[in-house]
């Protein structure tokens, strides 16, 4: 890393962290009801419950997925040299969408049970894990589709991946025909994407997951800023194109699956965040990166924050991946007329 | 969890139904011998009644099984009208719901005659009791089964007078997190059993809860009805030790004449033995 790029990236961590412990602090203190930090503190319920065992590990979880879906926007914007690529372009979305309409269908069959104590086994729900299987076996379907003659085409996977999703999707839909009402609701909650509570060691896993997955990306950063230069310049410069591509690819996909299965479908978080980062920090994705994975998990946390407040007099909240549209797509546009 | 589709479905359909009873299409005839029934509840009633033999059709839902040979519609929401009409039925039993409005107008208007009735609150259902009574020519039955609802409430109310009276959550899905308010039927035999309501803020029959507001209510027992709850987790994230029972059947589901069997399974969870 030469001098400007570590000079930049220092600026935009001392920029950042302090907008991550406000967010934190922020989404601590907000939810249903008024919260004492004394009483909290000193075991007094149910301010205690509500603080450790409710807020922490939500928190927790927002920053996760929020910074596993930014660094994977990241690095699918550069692998694809498209700045329109979100996390869930590679068909993620609509394999991850089958998988849970699929379980969801099947609870109450023989499969059904037998998933429901594989996945005990494992220690996520059913849901979880069929989203993740369905959101990866479409990875790689459209990473295959996406090839010939062993090379892999971004414009090529990149409609493969949109023509995906609409067959998904068309596919749920047929699919929520036939279930009962209460189970497409529990669909249609889980595709807006919901912020839920996950027992520690399953946070512990994804957080490892989405830290290796933003480490290994923040290694190939210098790799993935030469992709710009398209795949004959950055392999006369010495980078091995395909071998960038498909490390990337899969630690990007190993990121989103971890928040697929906590979170479902959490929209514009991929998508908004590389680019507001990239406005303060410009296109080095050596800055980029790490960049992205501190802001998205301070935008998650704040837009979770946001979800609790909103409807907070009827005791209900809207799923986060409602609010995360709603600022994230005036945000975007703003964004795009300031580029411009 | 078919029963369970019965909560999701008046969940839906409460706020917009304001309108108790509703006459669409022709006069029903003096002599009703064709019924289908667009909800289970309504199905149970005729059953109730002792005019089961007239139950021509029936939902995908209906999970008698008096009523296991006849049928199926459709469901509350997407009843079909085809079918519907090839049984040719002299009287068609609805609930009012926006999703089903659609299919049910169009029966009507092509000359069957269609009684809608709302189910949410226990007054509502015991004069629906009587009412599809008397369109049966079935008034004094109708009568005795809505005097044996009002019995049992008031026979339970006695018996839990004396208290104990904890404080309970009466969950009715998980994703989202439905319970039972302090409006509608489910709410009014809670307090039936002598249950403090836990989540009593809420004056809709069936809210939306979050699990942060669930914990603050601080129940002493969370009551799951018509699913099981999630093995090796706990029922509501931040209440691990919180009694959790679940209702021996599906009947509190069911706003009809199984009520009286639903309050029976209400009070065994809510004090953990059968009322004396």
């Amino acid at each position: 890393m030469n001098r400007s790029a570590t000079v930049r990236a220092a600026i935009a961590f001392l920029a950042l962290l302090p907008i991550v412990v406000i967010a934190v602090v922020v989404g601590l203190s907000l939810g249903a009801g008024e919260l004492s930090l004394g009483n909290a503190l000193r075991g007094i319920e149910p301010d205690a419950t509500v603080l450790f065992r409710l807020r922490v590990p939500r928190v927790i979880l927002a920053a996760i997925v929020g910074a596993g879906l930014s660094v994977a926007g990241v690095a699918l914007q550069a692998l694809l040299r498209n700045p329109l690529a979100d996390p869930f372009v590679f068909g993620l979305s609509g394999g991850a969408a089958i998988g849970a309409a699929v379980s969801v269908a099947a609870s109450g069959t023989v499969l059904g049970a037998a998933s429901v104590s594989f996945a005990g086994w494992v220690g996520v729900l059913p849901t979880q894990l069929a989203a993740v299987v369905g959101a990866l076996a479409a990875a790689l379907l459209v990473f295959t589709l996406g090839r010939t003659r062993g090379r892999l085409h971004p414009e090529r996977a990149l409609l493969v991946g949109v023509v995906f999703n609409s067959f998904a999707s068309a596919l749920v839909i047929a699919l929520e025909a036939v279930l009962a009402p209460e189970k497409t609701q529990a669909v249609l909650l889980w595709l807006a994407g919901t912020l839920g509570y996950e027992p520690g060691p399953v946070l512990i896993a994804a957080a490892v997951v989405v830290f290796a997955a933003a480490l290994i990306l923040t290694a190939l950063a210098g790799r993935l800023n030469l992709l710009a230069l398209g795949d004959e310049g950055a392999a006369a410069l010495g980078v091995d194109v395909e071998w960038t591509r498909l490390i990337s690819f899969f630690a990007a996909s190993a990121a989103v699956g971890a928040a697929v299965a906590l979170t479902g479908l959490v929209g514009f978080v991929g998508l908004v965040v590389p680019h507001a980062v990239r406005l303060v920090a410009g296109p080095d994705h050596r800055v980029v990166l790490p960049a992205s994975a501190l802001g998205g998990a301070a935008f998650l946390v704040l837009a979770d924050a946001i979800a609790r407040l909103l409807f907070r007099g009827l005791g209900t909240e809207p799923p986060v991946g409602a609010v995360t549209a709603l600022l994230g797509a005036p945000l975007f546009v703003l964004l795009l007329r300031r580029r411009t | 969890m078919r029963a369970r589709a019965t909560i999701a479905a008046l969940a839906v359909s409460l706020p917009a139904a304001a309108i108790t009873r509703q006459h669409l299409g022709p006069p029903v005839p003096a002599q009703v011998r064709r019924i289908v029934t667009l909800a289970p509840s309504l199905s149970e009633i005729v059953l109730a009644l002792g005019a089961g033999d007239r139950l021509v059709g029936v939902t995908r839902f209906d999970d008698d099984p008096r009523v296991a040979k006849l049928p199926r519609v459709g469901g509350y929401n997407d009843p079909e009208p085809e079918t519907v009409l090839g049984l040719h039925p002299d009287l068609i039993l609805a609930q009012p719901a926006p999703e089903n409005r659609g299919p049910v107008e169009t029966l009507a208007r092509l000359g069957v005659p269609v009684e809608a009735f709302a189910l949410d609150d226990l007054k509502q259902i015991q004069d629906v009791i009587v009412q599809i009574g008397t369109l049966l020519g079935l008034g004094e039955r109708g009568q005795a089964l809505r005097a044996d609802l009002v019995t049992q409430r008031a026979r339970m109310r006695v018996k839990a007078e004396g208290g104990p009276h904890p404080r309970v959550l009466l969950v009715f899905g998980l994703d989202p997190l439905v319970v039972a308010g302090s409006a509608g039927f489910a709410g009014e035999l809670l307090r039936d059993v002598g249950a403090v309501n836990a989540a009593s803020d809420s004056d809709r029959p069936f809210p939306r809860l979050s699990v942060e507001a669930a914990v603050r209510a601080q129940p002493d027992v969370v009551v799951v009805c018509g699913f099981d709850p999630p093995a090796g987790r706990a029922v509501i994230p931040g209440l691990p030790r919180v009694r959790v029972e679940r209702l021996r059947s599906t009947a509190l589901l069911h706003p009809g004449p199984r009520l009286v069997e639903g309050l029976d399974d209400l009070f065994v969870a809510v004090h953990g033995k059968r009322a004396p």
